[in-house]
């Protein structure tokens, strides 16, 4: 990560705008036990009270990272029924990095932050079509396999 | 200057932080070797 991921000028650029970055050597105590901390690097987001919203263990890209991080804070807000926050974040992390591994998942989670704010099924059935033509081989378009009945 | 990541390392002064602010934490658990 230091030597790739967190140099780019791109990555250096969203985490000063967007979170408050916080780096913590893998056995310090209590934190490493509170968190459960196995491998390194340990990537989380957390909401402003400290609780936890997404993790990712393993290396990050530069390319991955940013849209990682925006699908955290973007769970981070559904998780708490904000959902035109939820949206925001999702769509940017779309329109702006629509080939990252992140992608998949923040169209079901659209999907789902759609049908929680409007009360109908549009959203959803969008949701596993959107999937369908643009992340045929995706988990998350398994996981929508439901929403095409609606 | 340097374009570097300016990174917190106390728990307790992030979370102040990131409530002023309004925004969320990064937090990277890293082996610093």
């Amino acid at each position: 990560m230091d030597a790739v991921t967190y140099p780019n000028d791109s990555v250096i650029n969203f985490i000063q705008k967007n979170v408050i970055p916080l780096r913590i050597p893998f056995d310090a105590q209590p934190l490493s036990t509170d968190f459960n901390i196995k491998w390194t690097p340990t990537l989380i987001v957390l909401d402003f009270e400290g609780k936890e919203r997404h993790r990712i263990v393993g290396f990050v890209s530069a390319k991955e990272l940013i849209p990682s991080l925006l699908l955290g804070i973007g769970k981070s807000h559904f998780e708490r029924d904000q959902f035109s926050e939820a949206l925001e974040r999702l769509d940017e992390l779309l329109k702006n990095y629509p080939e990252s591994s992140s992608a998949p998942e923040a169209v079901f989670l659209r999907g789902v932050c759609g049908y929680k704010s409007t009360h109908t099924p549009k959203p959803l059935k969008e949701a596993y079509e959107y999937l369908k033509a643009k992340y045929p081989e995706s988990e998350w378009l398994k996981r929508a396999h439901p929403y095409q009945l609606l | 200057m340097e374009n570097k990541i300016l990174w917190e390392t106390d728990m307790k002064r992030a979370l102040a932080k990131a409530r002023k602010e309004g925004k969320h934490i990064f937090l990277d658990f890293f082996n610093p070797g």
